[in-house]
């Protein structure tokens, strides 16, 4: 038995309702305030389970099979692991400073830091593993028998890496990063082959990369044409002064309009060189989003939360997660009988580093 | 819904699909696939997964990825062996949504009670080698900033045995600082900024401001400061940052304010006791709110923000302490003028404390 996804029209589908989720989303919203922001986890996990199970591959739908109780334990673990020794280090460090040890002080701070941002790539790559380990497709799930802490090294020096030559090799690292952590992940029986080339990705990089010097170049030759035309016309007055303000409301509308639209031009290039990168067995991905679906996309996340006044923000993941599955694209084929059990070990907390951290997962 | 009642199963080792037929038997079943049996499986071990639009998932205790997928309108004498519905999980689904709001609601509101109200009869609790070992780990010998003369020793040893009766709990010292700011910090220390000193125009000013800090001491506000903030970590640990940490700032906001108020009682009592007039207290709070207004260009202006942050300078502090002045009565200045001479100028004299804060490796 096998699955040709050749001629299918796409082989993800999404099925979820914005009404649907509001009546997850509502619920989750008034238990977090009571709580204290602890429902939280139990929160994220209810809507995970719709979003999932909304969410069709071929001809079966997704299973998230993760509990709200193992966010909680990943949760309280990182405060217990990571929280309390930071604020008896961060003591001691207001300690040495009084002392007089500022020297000792900056270096335990350095190191502070550099735990943090070790630990910042590790939560990362455990993130991705936890998801994968709890997703079911036919009974099948996903993950990883990495715990990533080789990971947290490559993500710091592969980061440090990107910005030595003036941040011009970010692309390069995130490529580098995503292949990695990828390559390191399976479904099922099946490892995931993450080829991504980071060179296309350079040109819209330098787009967004020069941007500013190419507006303020832009407004200076303004202004020197402006200033030449004032004089000339020095007569109306006034005038001069006003096409300075014009100067000054473009300079911070470009500084506003245009650096986001570089900048998700260039995530939007990002992500396709990314996923399409990806390979599990006999089965290629692509998404499909280009710039202008992701500025759109990102201009109507931002109307329905500021229309909403800010209440719009729970139905984020909603979006988000319509989003990459609607422009998400599978090509070739399964094997059904070979797609086995995955034989990885699975962590019993979730994402625990990451929720710390704040970032996301893909 | 579907009209008829639709079962299949995954059996967890692969991904096949299998069109089954439930056969019960007492508390066990058995899965007839076409020729095959599977089972038998108890209904003890079965689990509630999660529901897919109108598919209800279940799964199996201790078989990863074993999965039983029912549609349409089960038959009522299964639907009873069968594991409930799970919709929000746990306590919420057996209290019914309103109930656990409120409980939710009152046991947070409890948490928060205990932690506020709590370091108030917990701080005296805490022994006081404890509090002498986090002062002295925290504060050492200041980097050697502790100026140090016989006279002016003495000096300051009179002023605090004549504010304080129990002056042997109390280390009172003057850092070589240029700031105006005296600070209480735990262990009964109390460190007097040169800086406030030398501005002083009389050693009642001094007094004043040195009484305060002892009410701070004596009051264990220091102690307090820190359990009430250790337990609004806690506690506000599960709210997302940001507003977590507003929360936080405007509880320890108001908690400061009254811890202000207490030890300007103190001040004034004490004041009172040794007869120390408060007119120069009040004045010197006079001097300072006008400066602030300022000051903050000039090279002071830093030691006097600093003073402000940490203590709000309001009319009714100064009115307070202009209202505690007794008319008539023969107040006698707090030091004569040559020892207030060898306090002001200690810093000066000894050549061998430090100088500055923080940045200077000399
Ligand atoms: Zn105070």
């Amino acid at each position: 038995m096998s699955e040709d996804l050749t001629q299918r029209h796409s082989a993800f589908r999404f099925h979820g309702s914005w009404q649907e989720f509001a009546k997850i989303a509502f619920p989750n919203l008034l238990l977090s305030i009571v709580t204290l922001g602890i429902y939280r986890f139990w929160a994220t996990t209810r809507e995970r389970e719709y979003l999932w199970a909304q969410t069709d591959f071929i001809d079966e739908r997704l299973e998230w099979t993760g509990k709200g109780m193992e966010l909680f334990i990943g949760f309280i673990m990182v405060f217990l692991l990571l929280g309390l020794p930071f604020i008896v280090i961060q003591l001691i460090s207001q300690g040495l400073i009084f002392r007089g040890e500022t020297v000792l002080a900056g270096v335990i701070t350095l190191l502070m830091f550099l735990l943090l941002f070790y630990l910042t790539g590790v939560a990362y790559f455990r993130a991705l593993r936890y998801r994968l380990s709890r997703t079911y497709w036919r009974g099948i799930r996903g993950g990883s028998n990495d715990p990533g802490f080789g990971y947290g090294l490559s993500y710091m020096w592969k980061s440090f890496v990107g910005w030595l030559p003036i941040f011009l090799l970010v692309p390069w690292s995130m490529i580098s990063l995503w292949n990695e952590r990828w390559n390191a992940m399976s479904f099922g029986p099946h490892r995931f082959e993450a080829n991504a080339d980071w060179k296309p990705l350079m040109k819209r990089y330098l787009l967004f990369y020069l941007v500013p010097f190419l507006l303020v170049a832009g407004l200076i030759t303004v202004a020197i044409v402006a200033a030449a035309s004032g004089d000339q016309l020095g007569a109306i007055g006034g005038a001069g002064m006003a096409v300075g303000g014009i100067i000054v409301v473009l300079a911070i509308l470009s500084l506003y309009i245009i650096l986001p639209l570089a900048a998700l031009a260039f995530y939007s290039k990002y992500f396709r060189l990314a996923v399409g990168g990806l390979r599990l067995h006999n089965l290629e991905f692509d998404f499909r989003a280009r710039a202008p679906d992701w500025i759109l996309f990102f201009l109507a996340n931002m109307a329905i939360v500021i229309c909403t006044l800010g209440i719009g923000y729970i139905f984020m993941p909603y979006r988000n997660w319509k989003f990459f599955v609607d422009h998400m694209e599978a090509y070739g084929e399964i094997n059904i009988d070979e797609l086995t059990q995955s034989k990885t070990i699975v962590s019993k907390h979730g994402e625990g580093l990451l929720d710390a951290f704040d970032v996301g997962a893909i | 819904m579907d009209t008829f009642f639709n079962v299949w199963h995954y059996d967890g080792r692969s991904a096949v699909r299998r069109k089954v037929e439930i056969q019960t038997i007492g508390r066990q079943f058995f899965l007839l696939e076409n020729e095959r049996r599977h089972g038998p499986f108890s209904f003890s071990d079965v689990e509630y997964v999660t529901r897919k639009e109108n598919v209800d998932v279940y799964g199996l205790a201790d078989v990863d990825g074993w999965r039983l997928m029912l549609s349409g309108p089960v038959p009522a004498e299964l639907a009873e062996l069968l594991p409930a519905y799970r919709k929000y999980g746990g306590w919420v689904d057996r209290l019914g949504l309103g109930k656990a709001t409120i409980a939710f609601t009152l046991a947070s509101a409890a948490a928060i009670a205990v932690v506020l109200l709590s370091p108030q009869w917990l701080a005296p609790l805490i022994p006081s080698s404890v509090d002498k070992k986090l002062g002295d780990a925290l504060v050492g010998d200041f980097g050697g900033r502790f100026c140090s003369t016989p006279a002016g020793d003495a000096a300051l040893q009179k002023l605090v045995n004549s504010l304080d009766s129990k002056p042997q709990d109390l280390q009172v010292e003057v850092a070589k600082i240029d700031m105006i700011n005296a600070v209480a910090l735990p262990g009964g220390k109390v460190i007097l900024f040169d800086g406030l000193v030398k501005q002083a125009r009389s050693p009642d000013e001094v007094a004043g401001v040195l009484a305060h800090e002892i009410g701070h001491v004596r009051e264990k506000h220091v102690m307090q400061a820190l359990l009430r903030q250790m337990g609004l970590a806690v506690v506000l640990g599960g709210v997302d940052g940001n507003s977590g940490a507003l929360v936080n700032n405007m509880l320890a906001m108001s908690y400061s304010r009254e811890s202000e108020a207490e030890a300007d009682a103190h001040s004034m009592k004490a004041l009172g006791n040794a007869n120390i007039s408060p007119v120069g207290t009040a004045s010197f709070f006079d001097r300072l709110s006008e400066l602030d207004g300022s000051a903050r260009n000039r090279d002071e202006g830093q030691g006097i923000a600093g003073y402000m942050s940490s203590h709000p300078l309001s009319r009714e502090r100064k009115k307070a302490f202009e209202k505690s002045i007794v008319k008539g009565k023969n107040y006698k200045p707090a030091l004569t003028s040559a020892e207030w001479t060898e306090l002001k100028t200690m810093c000066t004299q000894d050549r061998k404390a430090k100088s500055g804060f923080g940045f200077d490796f000399e």
